[in-house]
């Protein structure tokens, strides 16, 4: 090892002495900042992972829309399952509805599904908390959780649903009589809106609300694993009329992800803050050390040393504090990340009702994806930083006389 | 006559003063033969100091010259295998223990070795610190210090010792023992000696004793 990095090692972990102070600090400073970006760019990526996961459970990988109801939707479904990549399609007709049980009323999006395909692009089933999607027939539908909660109707309710219809019926001076169906099922995804607002019955039900005929307003498509979404889309596309598109669930959300990824940017760009201000502290540290060891460096240049090679042990010290510092972070930031929902828990108990986090922040759970390409920035980032915060000092320490040096009291 | 270890020529130093400048050297002529040993007394302030800073090449003379072997190149890659140097305050770095204090002077040269390591060991036996080899500096007095700090000076080998009044932090009889201890070293090494002192005593059992006045330098033996 060079004499430079050697004298470093020894600076920040003189023998005899496991972890000094002035170390103890510059490493805890940068800890700090490391782990803080984690946790907040782990749960940031979890929000965007878990929104990802929602919207292609519940909708699948693309979504074909039409600027007008799809008719003889079977042929385009046949036409799109021959499409490479695809694994299968289903229709859907979607529009909002008004739900009235008692004297409580909500205004939900009722989905309608093709009960015969729908298990092979979406993993809705797997949502149904009570009861399942195969109870499910022309006259019954399936609520989401706080939907239920809201007007208060529990499974084997009888409910009221008024389709949109309805207003031009009033206008025409005839009357459209709300549809009777029961509640069959209870559905829960974990993300509040959803789980507020929606409902699902038959494709059959949702074409009569809708006055559809045999037409769906559009197709879900799930895509086989390892394909590449935005090639699938283009093939799709390849085959559609000019009336009809596919669009992947990134282009359907682009706007909400551009938002989310901007703030993704912006969160980072802030808490890169806090690294920087640990390495000020380094700076002010090393340059601390250089007045300390005038003498020291005087000596090192008059056993040899270059100025370059005495320039690069005090940017070295900074280069180990970030490494370091960055180790540290990582493992208390992740250690956090899986603690995390003990600690909302906690706190949430401690200060309002758990509700309030599934309320305001749409998730039952605070979510976390930490991915290897924001850890791998985060250190590279800190390490960098660390290290240019040694610079000055070691400029400092390169430009000192060693005869002067020597002479220093 | 073979070529001198060190030899300087017409040095004349000066630093700002006042309005004016403070001529420190005058015109200083030295040759130091290959294992001779020199001493260099003068008044605090004569600019023994200043003389052998300009002889390491730690500082440059405002005329004149310094060669080592001949070679005008004092640069601090040549300083590192030619000459060791030991300092009155004897500077030795905290952080490390005795042994790797006396292998840094080696680190430097950049040629860091098991015979390297067994060579460190055996001048801190020869300066009697074997038993002190893993002791820190502020675990050591001050005549054991300096004793780690000659057997840094003479760890590569070199062919010229540069002491600074290596007894001047010292008692009487700790210094005078230093100072048997580094004549009999330099002797063993065939390594050269330059020894600024005040001490006439220390000065008189050097083989040539120099004394600097007005800047220059003339016979010193009493």
């Amino acid at each position: 090892m060079p004499w430079y990095l050697h004298l470093a090692l020894r600076q920040l972990f003189p023998t005899g002495r496991r972890f000094p102070f002035f170390t103890l600090i510059s490493t805890l400073g940068v800890a700090l900042g490391v782990a803080l970006l984690i946790i907040v760019m782990g749960v940031m990526g979890g929000f965007a992972y878990e929104i990802r996961h929602m919207i292609v459970d519940t909708e699948g990988e693309v979504q074909i829309v039409a600027r007008s109801p799809i008719p003889d939707y079977r042929a385009l479904m046949r036409k799109i399952d021959s499409v490479p990549g695809v694994e299968a399609a289903t229709p859907y007709a979607r529009d909002a509805v008004m739900l009235k049980f008692g004297d409580k009323a909500a205004f939900p999006m009722l989905r309608g599904l093709d009960l015969d395909s729908v298990s092979r692009v979406t993993q809705l089933g797997e949502y149904v908390r009570v009861g399942s999607l195969d109870d499910l027939d022309d006259d019954s539908i399936i609520l989401s959780a706080q939907l239920a909660v809201s007007i208060g109707a529990r499974v084997g309710d009888t409910v009221e649903v008024y389709s949109p219809l309805i207003i031009n019926k009033l206008a025409a001076d005839s009357v459209f009589l709300p549809r009777e169906v029961r509640v069959v099922g209870i559905l829960e995804i974990g993300h509040q809106q959803l789980d507020s607002s929606t409902a699902y019955g038959t494709i059959r039900l949702a074409q009569d609300l809708y006055g559809l005929g045999s037409t769906v307003h559009g197709l879900d498509v799930r895509i086989k694993p390892g394909m590449n979404e935005d090639d699938v889309v283009a093939r799709i596309n390849a085959v559609l009329p000019d009336d009809i598109r596919a669009l992947s669930w990134q282009d359907s959300f682009s706007e909400f992800l551009w938002v989310l990824n901007l703030e993704r940017n912006m969160i980072f760009f802030l808490l890169l803050f806090i690294v920087i201000v640990a390495a000020f502290s380094v700076t002010s540290s090393l340059l601390i050390s250089v007045v300390r060891k005038t003498r020291e460096i005087g000596l090192l240049g008059a056993l040899g040393g270059k100025p370059v090679h005495v320039a690069a042990c005090f940017c070295a010290q900074g280069l180990f504090i970030g490494v370091l510092g960055s180790v540290a972070g990582l493992a208390l930031g992740l250690t956090a990340l899986a603690f995390r929902n003990n600690v909302v828990l906690w706190i949430t108990r401690v200060t309002q009702h758990p509700e309030v986090l599934r309320r305001y922040y749409q998730f039952s759970e605070l979510p976390s994806h930490t991915s290897g390409a924001t850890v791998a920035l985060i250190v590279a980032l800190t390490i960098v930083i660390s290290t240019l915060a040694g610079l000055l000092p070691a400029w400092k320490a390169a430009s000192l006389k060693p005869v002067e040096a020597l002479r220093s009291e | 006559m073979s070529e001198p270890v060190l030899s300087a020529r017409a040095l004349r130093k000066s630093y700002p003063s006042g309005d004016g400048r403070l001529e420190v050297l005058r015109g200083v002529d030295l040759d130091i033969a290959a294992g001779e040993s020199v001493s260099i007394r003068g008044e605090s302030g004569s600019g023994k100091s200043t003389l052998l800073n300009l002889l390491a090449g730690l500082d440059s003379p405002d005329t004149g010259s310094v060669s080592w072997a001949g070679s005008t190149d004092t640069g601090a890659g040549r300083r590192a295998a030619f000459l060791g140097m030991v300092f009155q305050s004897f500077y030795l770095v905290p952080e490390l223990d005795a042994l790797a204090n006396v292998l840094l002077a080696r680190r430097i040269l950049g040629r860091l070795d098991p015979a390297a390591r067994t060579r460190a060991r055996d001048l801190l036996a020869r300066v009697g610190l074997a038993e002190r080899a893993h002791h820190l500096p502020a675990h050591l007095s001050g005549g054991e210090r300096q004793r780690v700090a000659l057997a840094r000076a003479l760890m590569n080998s070199p062919r010229l010792i540069l002491a600074d009044e290596p007894t001047g932090n010292l008692d009487e009889q700790t210094g005078g023992g230093v100072i048997e201890l580094l004549l009999s070293l330099c002797a063993s090494a065939d390594a050269a000696l330059v020894l600024v002192t005040h001490n006439a005593a220390h000065a008189a059992r050097t083989r040539r004793s120099l004394l600097l006045t007005s800047g220059t330098l003339g016979a010193g033996r009493a």
